[in-house]
């Protein structure tokens, strides 16, 4: 896999601070890129690498908070520290509710910041790990045709041939064959199998979750 | 038997008659005076018409005599029974007439028996017989007692007293009565009068046959009496009947009143007199049988509402009688009570106040949820004050952590670098420089709010100080008494006012208050005293100081108390003192501390003396 060294986005207004922080980040053995808004860090990252974000969360036009709901549109949302000159109870709220890593005032002691760091590192690498995974399994369900994936969503439902026969407005046959194409490429052994595999893919996000997500 | 004895002897029994029922009816009820009168006056009648009998058939003029002057007897009880029956019945009749009459007639009496035969003649020569109702009566003949002329001018007065109790009567309005009791008196007593008068002188010649005018006037009165008496029961078997009624609608009004919590009292303003009900005695914690005057409640009024309590009554009794009034009432446990009092002064025909009645009820409940209004408010008053210097500390603390963030990251930094065999010294030079420039910004931060306080935010007047420090004590009051911190002032007197911006003052005095009270968290509750003293300093200036009785600043961190972001609470930001003394400074005051000989701390500062204006 990939062998990428992951960095450390470090995001704040105040170049002086900016400098600084980099420099002990460095120190300490990590790779840190330093942007000096938000929106430089967004037009500049690589989309595919991994890291983490150091943001200060009072910055001019785009904040902290701001820039943690911009990073979780994009497909490798990366996580998020926020540094704060003087935390605030509402805005920390928020952000941690939100998933931030951590909440670290700027003179927060050296330990604590290093090893925030290391942990949002270390939850970057484990979510991209799972992220990876869920497309490799994905990409298995591309051979299937869309008629094939119908079938499908209704057969993890639980759904008897005859009903989905019924629902797709097709003959009970035709639904076997299907099932058994399904089976065939996906190299699967049975329905519980395959409704397994659906699920961890997240194929039919809308139909198969079992519990809410975000929990 | 004769015509004449039928019908005398028949008046005497009725007579006698009534007068036993009347008696009767007096025996029962003794207030019942008028039936006795009349009981008398009955029996007088019968008396009389026993002697008018006697004389008609006297054999001799000394029988006819001796029976006249015995008559007068009955004459007598008649006469005087009547006055009074007059003047308990009809409640008139002029008091000197009656006893004039009265006295008069017992004058005569006693003369009756002492002068001549009897009160009319010196002497009765002989009898003459004429005939009446077919029957020979006698009529006497002789000389004439010339006291007969005080009888008469007695029975005058008596006509006299009667006309005038009449009249009265029925100007009073009481027409029935003046007309059935008052007119059938006076005429049947001008009727015998005449008559008798006629009799006697011998115009005409008839015997004395007063027994059919007063047996007359028994039965008019005899009459009237007994329908009073009928009256009077029929209404007794009402007010039974309707007693009933009356206690059930007072059962319903006392459970109306109870339910609602209120005391029902009654004032009356003659006697000084004050009725209640049993809650109303409650609410003011006094036993139910003790005897109520309007002192014993202002005594239990607090000290504080008995002047406005005064003014309320007095107003009451000026205007249209009704007043409203809430005050405290110190119960004997000491407890306080608020009630709330609705009432209304009701005056006599004059105008004058002769009774107040009123409820009340307890309205703690309400006056607490008030006065936790009060506090609230208060509050938020003073949370915007010190919020104002919050904001002003909390943007400073975000402009401040910035350069000490970097020249900590920096710092840091350098301290691994060095670590390294080869340091690169390089970098650790452009760190250093870096940590200087830092530096350099954070004093501009501070640098930069000073200027701001100096130049434009401050709005210097001439300031009150005993206002300055009422208003602030004002705001910190109630945390004060949260936190069992007794707050003391002592301004002295006279005081010149001095030149600042009230607001900013505010804010440094709040700041020291409250930082006095947060340095006595650890004292004994009766031990937390934090003072504020102004007086001169020297000319042109007054010093004002915040004293506290808590331990005082340890002797280490005195020379750092001043300093930003220096705290030695858990939650300080260590902005208060520099703000204040930033402020002081911008007033060209000085603020320092000290820590007082008998303990605790005293922050004291100055402040010039206004210049007097020259144009006032």
């Amino acid at each position: 896999m990939s062998v990428i060294v992951p960095i450390v986005h470090v995001v704040d207004d105040d170049a002086s601070f900016l400098t600084a922080i980099s420099r002990l980040l460095r120190a300490n053995g990590f790779s840190v890129k330093t942007y000096a808004s938000a929106h430089e860090f967004l037009a500049q990252r690589d989309a595919d690498a991994p890291g983490c974000v150091l943001a200060d969360l009072r910055m001019p036009q785009m904040n902290g908070l701001d820039l943690q709901s911009a990073l979780a549109q994009t497909p490798n949302p990366l996580p998020i520290l926020f540094l704060t000159g003087h935390g605030d109870i509402p805005s920390s709220v928020r952000a941690m509710r939100d998933g931030a890593e951590d909440f670290l005032e700027k003179r927060a002691p050296k330990e604590k910041l290093i090893d925030a760091v290391t942990r949002a590192l270390a939850r970057d690498s484990r979510e991209r790990g799972e992220r990876d995974r869920q497309r490799e399994l994905r990409a298995r369900f591309d051979v299937l045709t869309d008629r094939e994936l119908e079938v499908l969503s209704h057969v993890v439902q639980g759904q008897l041939n005859k009903q989905i026969a019924w629902d797709l407005g097709i003959h009970e046959r035709t639904v076997k064959l299907h099932r058994t194409a399904i089976t065939s490429k996906l190299k699967v052994q049975s329905v519980a199998e395959l409704t397994r595999l659906t699920e961890e893919a997240g194929i039919f996000p809308e139909i198969v979750r079992t519990f809410p997500k975000g929990q | 038997m004769s015509l004449i004895t039928i019908i005398w002897s028949m008046s005497a029994s009725a007579s006698l008659t009534l007068a036993g029922i009347n008696f009767l009816v007096w025996f029962q009820n003794r207030k019942a005076w008028a039936n006795l009168l009349f009981s008398l006056l009955a029996t007088g009648t019968a008396a009389w018409a026993f002697c008018e009998l006697w004389m008609m058939r006297a054999g001799t003029p000394a029988e006819f005599a001796t029976v006249l002057k015995w008559g007068h007897v009955a004459v007598w009880v008649l006469i005087l029974s009547l006055v009074g029956f007059v003047r308990l019945y009809l409640k008139a009749g002029r008091p000197w007439l009656a006893w004039t009459v009265c006295g008069l007639r017992t004058l005569l009496l006693l003369l009756n028996f002492l002068v001549g035969q009897n009160l009319n003649y010196l002497e009765i020569t002989r009898l003459r017989h004429m005939r009446l109702l077919g029957e020979s009566v006698a009529i006497a003949e002789g000389v004439p007692n010339p006291l007969i002329l005080l009888g008469q001018l007695n029975l005058v007065i008596l006509i006299v007293f009667l006309g005038d109790a009449t009249v009265t009567t029925w100007r009073r309005g009481d027409r029935y009565r003046a007309l059935t009791v008052g007119g059938s008196i006076v005429f049947f007593v001008l009727v015998s009068t005449g008559q008798s008068l006629l009799a006697f002188y011998g115009i005409v010649r008839v015997p004395y046959v007063a027994t059919v005018s007063f047996m007359a006037l028994v039965a008019v009165m005899g009459y009237e009496l007994s329908s009073e008496t009928i009256r009077a029961s029929e209404l007794g078997r009402k007010l039974q009947k309707s007693e009933a009624g009356l206690y059930e609608i007072e059962e319903r009004m006392r459970l109306a009143v109870e339910g609602a919590d209120f005391g029902i009292w009654i004032r009356d303003l003659k006697r000084n007199e004050i009725w209640a009900t049993d809650k109303w005695r409650a609410l003011f914690g006094f036993p139910q049988t003790e005897r109520l005057e309007l002192d014993h409640i202002l005594q239990r009024l607090h000290p504080d509402d008995r002047d406005a309590f005064h003014a309320v009554l007095e107003k009451a009794t000026e205007g249209d009688g009704s007043y409203e009034a809430e005050y405290r009432v110190v119960l004997p446990s000491g407890a306080l009570r608020w009630i709330g009092s609705r009432g209304r002064v009701e005056f006599d025909g004059a105008g004058k106040p002769i009774l107040a009645r009123g409820v009340s009820h307890d309205i703690t409940g309400r006056k607490e949820a008030e006065q936790e209004t009060q506090n609230l408010r208060q509050e938020i008053a003073h949370v915007g004050r010190v919020s104002m210097m919050g904001q002003l500390a909390s943007a400073l603390a975000h402009e401040i952590n910035q350069p000490l963030g970097a020249i900590l990251r920096n710092a840091e930094a350098a301290e691994l670098f060095l670590e390294d065999k080869s340091p690169d010294l390089e970098e650790v030079r452009a760190i250093l420089a870096d940590i200087r420039k830092d530096d350099q910004r954070a004093g501009n931060v501070i640098d930069r709010m000073r200027g701001l306080l100096k130049r434009q935010n401050l709005d210097k007047r001439p300031v009150d100080v005993n206002e300055l420090v009422g208003e602030v004590a004002a705001l910190v009051r109630s945390e004060a008494a949260t936190r069992h911190v007794k707050l003391e002032l002592a301004v002295a007197n006279n005081l010149p006012p001095v030149l600042g911006d009230l607001v900013h003052l505010q804010q440094v005095l709040l700041n020291l208050i409250v930082n006095g009270m947060d340095a006595l968290d650890e004292a004994n509750r009766g031990d937390r005293r934090v003072s504020v003293t102004a007086a001169l300093d020297g000319p042109g200036t007054v010093e004002i100081a915040v004293s506290d009785s808590g331990r005082g600043v340890p002797a280490d961190k005195l020379r750092h108390i001043f300093d930003p972001f220096f705290t030695s609470k858990a939650h300080g930001m260590g902005m208060g003192l520099p703000i204040s003394r930033t402020i002081v400074e911008a007033h060209n005051g000085r603020l320092w501390t000290e820590n007082r000989n008998e303990g605790g701390a005293a922050f004291r500062f100055t402040l010039p003396i206004a210049e007097k204006d020259p144009t006032t």
